[in-house]
């Protein structure tokens, strides 16, 4: 499903403090894998995901998407791939402060044109699995900042994406909602056939998945 | 979809409020302003406009071919009596009256000045241009020998009420003649030329005086809204001098599009601040917001949307800053064009520009529509520059930006 070829990605090129934050990445990530990017901080997690989530481009090398060249696709395509494809839970919670939580977890689901009462009972259900369904009419600064993480995956998860993929999504969750994110995941992997990816170096969440890919200094060490 | 963005829009317009503030304080007394400016200037111009067609030439006035070259008693429209009855029966003339004008010179026991005797009927000028308005001083009567004077003539010829002033020209049969006449009432029409000639005295008496029948005019001023008139006029009286106020006193033509266009001009500039206040405001505040933005574009909104829901923002926030300045600015002209503006302060400079020193403001509806399209197209304008900045960002550059 998700192929990377020989991907390369360097930040301040050129410069003297020159960072090759992917060195000659090559990884295959089949449909319905629950796989983990697992590595010190500074090795490339995050870079990677943000090349595989088409958010970044690498400097050289393809990465496929079904089959299809990804890397080659204008802004406005990629939006589009990232729309009706993807899930994000970013490190930070991003979510949008002018909508509560029940417009911020139903908004992707908006973009893609769902009906509104498919997108009302949608929400109430996973809100109510990251016990935030009593917040649903507030505003995302009046919750705490694990609130507003599930918040986060309840919005990329809503919408019922072929592909999730997820920054260190455990970080701001004790370890009750840790174990229920992790829980809706499986379920979202086993039962709906949803590819996930995740970067993060939490142990709950080393166990929790199948698959784990170890990154050193930008490259793969154990794929 | 679109249901998102009209939320998004209405909601960062008023959620965000105290930037909204700004920017509809900002649009609303600018546009208060230029109301109040548009209408004050309108108010100027259409007051001269209105004492001159009062005061002198109506919306059309008739006069012999050669009188306006050469103001001589022979150049008189001699059947204006019968004239006058028939054009009264035309249903799109409002009020009607004749005069008979003459030149010469008034003169005191100490003073003299050229002057220009007008033979009026003061009840059909009451009528046709509210005369009894222009009234400064005294009475508003030609009894025993009465005389109206223009105000500054009165004062070249240092003459108050009961003054006595004799008035000599030439009479019908070429002698020179004089009356004395005493001064009942000083009256200003604004009016420049009249206001320092014009001896107003009663008609029949200034008949007798020049020895002319009482058919005899040299001016038929006529008070109608009717646009063809004048063209049936002219084809009706070929032998006639027809003209309307325009024709008469270009200068008012001149003034009044050179108001069009200082009013064009003081639009502009009040737009452009404004343009410039809310580019500003609405620049800042979208850049504030530019990592909200870039989130959204790494989710899947795409960049057309965006720009809808910033489009659509500035003219929530421009229609409520026109709705406020509409209500302001109505306010403002509702007053002034009830009580006016005093500006007696520089009384002596209107004066002599012809224009009352209280001016009342005009309201009218084209003002409202012509800054509902400047204030909607300023707002819709001052997205412009966030909106080239939001198309270029690249949305990873917010997501590393927070990592």
């Amino acid at each position: 499903m998700i192929r990377l070829i020989n991907i390369n990605k360097y930040f301040y090129r050129g410069e003297s403090r020159e960072v090759h934050a992917l060195n000659d990445i090559n990884l295959e990530i089949k449909e319905g894998e629950f796989s983990l990017l697992n590595g010190p901080s500074g090795c490339g997690k995050t870079t990677l995901l943000n090349n595989i989530g088409a958010l970044d481009n690498p400097d050289s090398g393809e990465i496929f998407l079904d089959e299809s060249l990804i890397t080659t696709l204008n802004e406005d395509e990629k939006t589009q791939l990232r729309l009706n494809k993807m899930g994000f839970v970013f490190q930070a919670y991003n979510l949008v402060p002018v909508l509560n939580i029940e417009e911020n977890i139903g908004f992707i689901m908006k973009l893609r044109g769902f009906d509104d009462s498919i997108i009302k009972e949608r929400v109430l259900e996973v809100a109510t699995l990251l016990e935030i369904d009593n917040k649903l009419n507030a505003l995302p600064s009046t919750l705490s900042g694990g609130q507003q993480q599930r918040v986060a995956v309840a919005r990329a998860v809503a919408a019922k994406p072929k592909i999730i993929l997820a920054d260190e999504p455990t970080a701001n969750l004790d370890s009750k909602n840790s174990k229920i994110l992790m829980q809706m995941m499986r379920t979202l992997n086993e039962k709906e056939g949803v590819t996930i990816v995740f970067a993060s170096h939490d142990e709950y969440v080393i166990e929790s998945v199948r698959r784990v890919i170890k990154l050193n200094d930008g490259a793969i060490i154990e794929p | 979809m679109f249901n998102i963005i009209i939320k998004l829009a209405w909601n960062n317009a008023f959620l965000r409020l105290s930037r909204t503030i700004l920017v509809i304080l900002m649009i609303a007394i600018s546009m208060a302003m230029m109301l109040s400016i548009q209408g004050i200037y309108d108010g100027m111009t259409l007051n001269m406009i209105d004492k001159t067609l009062r005061s002198d030439s109506g919306e059309i006035s008739l006069y012999h071919k050669n009188y306006r070259l050469d103001k001589n008693l022979k150049h008189n429209i001699k059947d204006a009596s019968q004239i006058q009855t028939f054009l009264q029966t035309n249903n799109e003339i409002e009020y009607i009256t004749k005069r008979l004008s003459v030149e010469g010179l008034s003169a005191t026991a100490r003073k003299s000045a050229f002057s220009n005797v007008i033979g009026i009927n003061l009840e059909n000028e009451i009528a046709f241009g509210q005369f009894n308005q222009f009234l400064k001083k005294g009475d508003m009567s030609f009894r025993k020998r009465g005389a109206l004077l223009g105000s500054e003539l009165a004062k070249t010829l240092k003459v108050n009420i009961g003054s006595k002033i004799i008035f000599s020209t030439q009479d019908h049969s070429g002698d020179i003649n004089s009356i004395a006449v005493r001064v009942r009432g000083i009256v200003q029409t604004s009016n420049i030329a009249l206001d320092a000639s014009a001896v107003y005295v009663d008609l029949k008496q200034v008949q007798k005086f020049l020895g002319v029948n009482n058919q005899m005019a040299t001016q038929i001023a006529i008070r109608t809204h009717s646009q063809t008139l004048l063209k049936e006029l002219k084809n009706k009286y070929p032998e006639l001098d027809v003209k309307n106020f325009l024709e008469l006193y270009p200068m008012l033509k001149q003034m009044k599009d050179m108001m069009v266009i200082f009013t064009s001009i003081t639009f502009l500039i009040v737009m452009l601040v404004v343009l410039i206040g809310i580019t500003g405001v609405m620049y800042v505040s979208i850049l504030d917001r530019i990592r909200e933005f870039g989130i959204m574009r790494a989710l899947g909104m795409s960049y057309q949307n965006i720009r809808y829901q910033i489009f659509l923002e500035a003219f929530l926030v421009g229609l409520t800053g026109y709705i406020l300045g509409a209500i302001l600015g109505f306010s403002t002209l509702y007053y002034l064009q009830n009580y006016g503006l005093n500006l007696s302060q520089y009384s002596e400079g209107m004066e002599s520009f012809g224009m009352d020193t209280i001016i009342y403001a005009q309201m009218n509806i084209s003002y409202f529509t012509s800054t509902f399209y400047a204030i909607i197209t300023a707002s819709l304008l001052s997205v412009l520059l966030p909106l080239i900045k939001i198309k270029k960002l690249n949305p990873i550059d917010v997501i590393k930006a927070e990592t």
